[in-house]
């Protein structure tokens, strides 16, 4: 799996080159701005590309920008945007209408080296990672009284919120310490609430989830 | 050149139907077109007595006349150049549309002496023509003399009303009075002949000084005083041969030897140098006129056509008297004499389309200024009137800045000297306040205008003043402005630097934290794992921390995303549900900044004491700006505090003191903000001032510093709402 890792800081960009190639990747190539990204993406056709979201020249967004850009034109390419804080927006615009191959982490979670590694293979095989904080904030937010959302369950919450971190049930199980079949059940229970219809994919269901978090 | 032919046609004339006034003088009395036969001492109509070479009396001086001096076109010529003031004067409506125009022909003190003046002038005219036409078979056209005469004298008149100091009226008073003797050379009194063939010329050096000082009373440059004084010179010393040695002029009173050659070469050399500066004359105006704008030329269109028409006919119509107007020296001598008297009426024209505006005076300027409700304005506009030069500019000095301002308090500069432009200082109790603008080439002498400085001296130091405040007005809010763009850009680098620096390190330390943790597993030590995962939380909580300041500070989104991003991210963390319309429109770094911060103490708000059960957001573009609203269905009442300003709290002040949720409010208790905030609803008997606004009023800085106004609507029980309203130029 060839890799190209976008990200500014040099002690950041390598450090994260030694944990992919440890993590069995090629690194294809180091990018320290976005134009350098998105010809890299284009000459290496990895089949990851690792970016930070601001960088150079600006400052501002860049880094989104050149993962958009090399999604729209190599689709199949998965994306992990990182960032020192997470944005609702930019999630948004990330998962855009297809939300399989990408992730958005913050920078911090590189630090859990076992979840991290586990975040990027998860990207690379067509699933969805949205980071904790970003779906405590969508979760969060203040809604009016009689919201469906306020009806759930605490463990429903809980359940809602792993989903829209992008996990499969069995994760969600593991990680709740619950069995898959009573993940199941919070699951069908979450969307009949919530209205929602049932998803194939894990990845739809971020989709699906997110989007109703974030009305 | 075309004047020398026009001088010997002049001649010609004379000679031919000449008579001669001297009764002993037989060829002289050769009666011009049906001339009766006269008195014996009398000149006949075409009168003039002389042979060829005569003395250019009756109609003969007039023929001179035109040669010598340059009449109309001078005039003409010289009206457009002077008036240089600005479209003001074109239309002569400035003056009279202002205002404080007052009728000043009641305290006009020359009036009693005009009066005088018109009614001596009205006896000389009687006098004259009854003198003239004491002689049988006078011809009409001595009357043209008095005409003249009067005509002079009326022009004259009007220019002294109008403008007191101008010497215009007393050249054409003393064009009168030429005009007067110079009809005298046809009396039947032989020393009244004389003193009329001394000054036979006189009226038209007069006409070319005229046209020469036309406006301001004063001859302007070196050429133009040698022209005038070469044409008096050429009008009254090289007039000499023709009186000396009058031919034939046996009995005329001055001849001292009967040489019509010398005489002759007399009025050539006369003709010579007269039409040599007539030439310069019409070159020099026609420079003038040349370097005067399209609307000076407008106004003074008037003088210059009928200048330009006398220089053009006047010789013309003395070549053409044959083929035209058949030998009759007497008409020729009337459609000049006409042109040439009627010259003071093209003044009078121009005049009256502004090229001569009226002068109010000094006096005037003084009871205007004692008026109660005068304006910097008016003082520019009054002082214009009084001066007579629509086109005057008051200049302020700013003392403690030592440059010169203008009335808006900016940098103004005084003009150069060799622009035509004159500058009188203006000072007040030995400081110096101001200066005085004007049109020099209107105003000719300065007296008036100095006079005029110290009559305006405090007002103008008034206007000063206001002018110094509204600068340091102007600079303290540029200062404010700096002060506020250097605190938005340590902001943004302390922003930045977390960012770039501290945030990225305590990542990498994670990453390390991450990998002490995966050697301590391979080891198997549980401790230094324990250990690790322990760091590596610490920095996480350490990053947590750090965003939430960087946000307080300057959040990401702002700087990233702008406006629209920044908003939805305060929006996502209010504890109430907040909708965010705004889009991804981007604008300069100080107005979001400042947009940014009214959303956030808004919403801050809102949440502290509005017990609103929702809010909103909206950030559009406008025309020329931002604008930026944040509403709550709370229970208003908001107030900026006592200090509210203009721009902003509109109904806000009102309800600060007022409290009508003083009791029994619902809110009150729901709010655990509710004492010292800045809503007015309370909590009952709480009568401490609690709009202490300073959050709000901290806005109403924040905004106007950029330039914006800041609004905000909060009647008590109907929400509140704040609008700002930010340019974005420049």
């Amino acid at each position: 799996m060839r890799v190209v890792i976008g990200e500014d800081e040099t002690l950041l960009r390598e450090g994260l080159a030694l944990v992919l190639s440890r993590e069995g990747f090629e690194v294809a190539a180091l990018a320290s701005d976005g134009d350098q990204l998105v010809r890299a993406a284009r000459e290496h056709r990895p089949e990851l590309v690792v970016t930070d979201i601001r960088m150079p020249p600006t400052h501002t967004d860049e880094g989104l920008r050149a993962a958009l850009a090399i999604r729209a034109e190599l689709p199949r390419t998965a994306l992990l945007v990182l960032s020192q804080h997470a944005q609702r927006r930019y999630a948004e615009q990330l998962l855009g209408e297809q939300a399989a191959g990408v992730g958005y982490l913050l920078k911090q979670r590189i630090g859990e080296l076992d979840l991290f590694c586990a975040d990027v293979r998860r990207v690379c095989a067509g699933g969805t990672v949205l980071d904790p904080e970003l779906v405590g904030t969508l979760l969060g937010r203040a809604r009016p009284d009689g919201d469906p959302l306020d009806a759930l369950t605490d463990r429903q919450r809980e359940v809602l919120a792993l989903m829209a971190e992008g996990r499969s049930n069995a994760a969600i199980a593991e990680r709740l310490v619950i069995t898959e079949k009573a993940v199941v059940k919070h699951v069908s229970n979450v969307y009949d609430q919530l209205g929602l219809a049932p998803a194939a994919d894990d990845h739809r269901r971020v989709l699906a989830v997110v989007r109703y978090l974030s009305r | 050149m075309h004047f020398l032919p026009s001088v010997r046609t002049t001649d010609r004339a004379r000679t031919a139907p000449d008579s001669r006034p001297e009764g002993d003088a037989g060829p002289a009395r050769t009666e011009p077109a049906g001339g009766s036969d006269r008195a014996t001492a009398q000149p006949a109509p075409a009168a003039t007595p002389r042979g060829p070479a005569a003395t250019p009396r009756g109609p003969a001086a007039a023929l001179r006349g035109p040669t010598t001096t340059p009449r109309g076109p001078a005039a003409a010529l010289r009206g457009p150049a002077t008036t240089p003031t600005s479209g003001g004067p074109a239309s002569g409506a400035p003056a009279a549309a202002s205002p404080h125009r007052r009728p000043r022909l009641a305290d006009r003190p020359q009036l009693p002496a005009l009066a005088a003046l018109a009614g001596a002038a009205l006896l000389l005219a009687a006098a004259e023509t009854a003198l003239l036409f004491d002689q049988p078979a006078a011809p009409w056209a001595l009357a043209l003399f008095p005409a003249a005469a009067l005509t002079w004298f009326v022009a004259g008149a009007v220019a002294s009303l109008r403008r007191p100091s101008n010497r215009m009226g007393a050249i054409m008073f003393a064009g009168a009075l030429a005009w007067f003797a110079a009809g005298l050379l046809n009396a039947p009194q032989p020393a009244l002949s004389a003193v009329g063939s001394l000054v036979a010329l006189l009226p038209l050096a007069l006409g070319a000084h005229l046209l020469h000082a036309f406006p301001s009373g004063r001859l302007r440059g070196r050429a133009s005083r040698l022209i005038v004084a070469g044409i008096y010179v050429a009008a009254l010393v090289l007039h000499a041969p023709a009186w000396l040695f009058m031919p034939g002029g046996a009995g005329a009173p001055l001849q001292v030897a009967d040489r019509p050659d010398l005489a002759r070469l007399g009025a050539d050399v006369q003709d010579l140098v007269g039409g040599g500066l007539l030439l310069a004359t019409a070159g020099l105006l026609a420079l003038r006129l040349r370097a005067a704008t399209p609307a000076q030329r407008r106004v003074l269109a008037p003088l210059a056509l009928y200048g330009i028409a006398a220089v053009a006919l006047v010789p013309t119509l003395s070549r053409l008297q044959g083929p035209l107007l058949g030998d009759d020296p007497l008409a020729l001598f009337a459609l000049q004499a006409t042109l040439l008297g009627l010259l003071p009426l093209a003044f009078v024209a121009a005049a009256l389309r502004g090229g001569f505006a009226p002068t109010a005076g000094v006096r005037e300027l003084s009871a205007w200024l004692g008026a109660a409700d005068s304006r910097p304005a008016p003082l520019r506009d009054a002082l214009a009137e009084a001066l007579g030069d629509p086109s005057v500019e008051l200049a302020l000095w700013a003392g403690e800045r030592e440059r010169w301002v203008d009335g808006g308090g900016r940098p103004a500069a005084l003009p150069d000297p060799r622009s035509g432009q004159g500058v009188v200082l203006v000072e007040a109790e030995g400081r110096r306040v101001g200066a005085i603008v004007y049109d020099a080439t209107l105003i000719a002498d300065a007296a008036p205008v100095r006079e005029a400085a110290a009559v305006i001296a405090l007002a103008l130091d008034r206007d000063r003043l206001t002018a110094e405040l509204i600068a340091s007005r102007e600079r303290l809010r540029a200062s404010r402005a700096r002060i506020a763009a250097a605190a938005d850009d340590e902001r943004r680098r302390i922003a930045r630097d977390l960012h770039d620096g501290v945030q990225g390190r305590l990542v990498v330390l994670g990453l390390r934290a991450g990998e002490l943790r995966r050697g301590a597993d391979a080891r198997g030590d549980e401790e230094a794992m324990a250990e690790a995962d322990a760091l590596r939380r610490e920095l996480d909580a350490t990053l947590h921390a750090l965003r939430e300041l960087v946000r307080g500070v300057l959040p990401a989104a702002l700087a990233e995303r702008g406006l629209g991003a920044a908003a939805a991210e305060l929006a996502d963390r209010m504890p109430l549900p907040t909708t965010v319309a705004a889009g991804d429109e981007r604008y300069p770094p100080a107005v979001e900044s400042a947009c940014w911060f009214v959303i956030a103490e808004a919403l801050a708000n809102v949440v502290k004491h509005a017990a609103a059960r929702s809010a909103r957001v909206t950030v559009e573009p406008t025309a020329g700006g931002v604008r930026v609203e944040v509403r709550d269905d709370g229970r208003g009442g908001a107030a900026t505090g006592s200090a509210a300003t203009g721009s902003a709290a509109r109904g806000a002040l009102p309800h600060a003191s007022a409290s009508p949720h003083a009791s029994a409010s619902p809110h009150a208790s729901a709010s655990p903000h509710a004492s010292g905030s800045t809503h007015a609803g309370g909590r009952p008997g709480d009568g401490a001032p609690r709009a202490s606004g300073t959050g709000l009023r901290g806005l109403a800085d924040r905004i106007d510093v950029v330039g914006g106004r800041l609004a905000i609507d909060s009647p008590p029980g109907g929400g509140t709402r704040i609008v700002a309203e930010v340019p974005c130029g420049s």
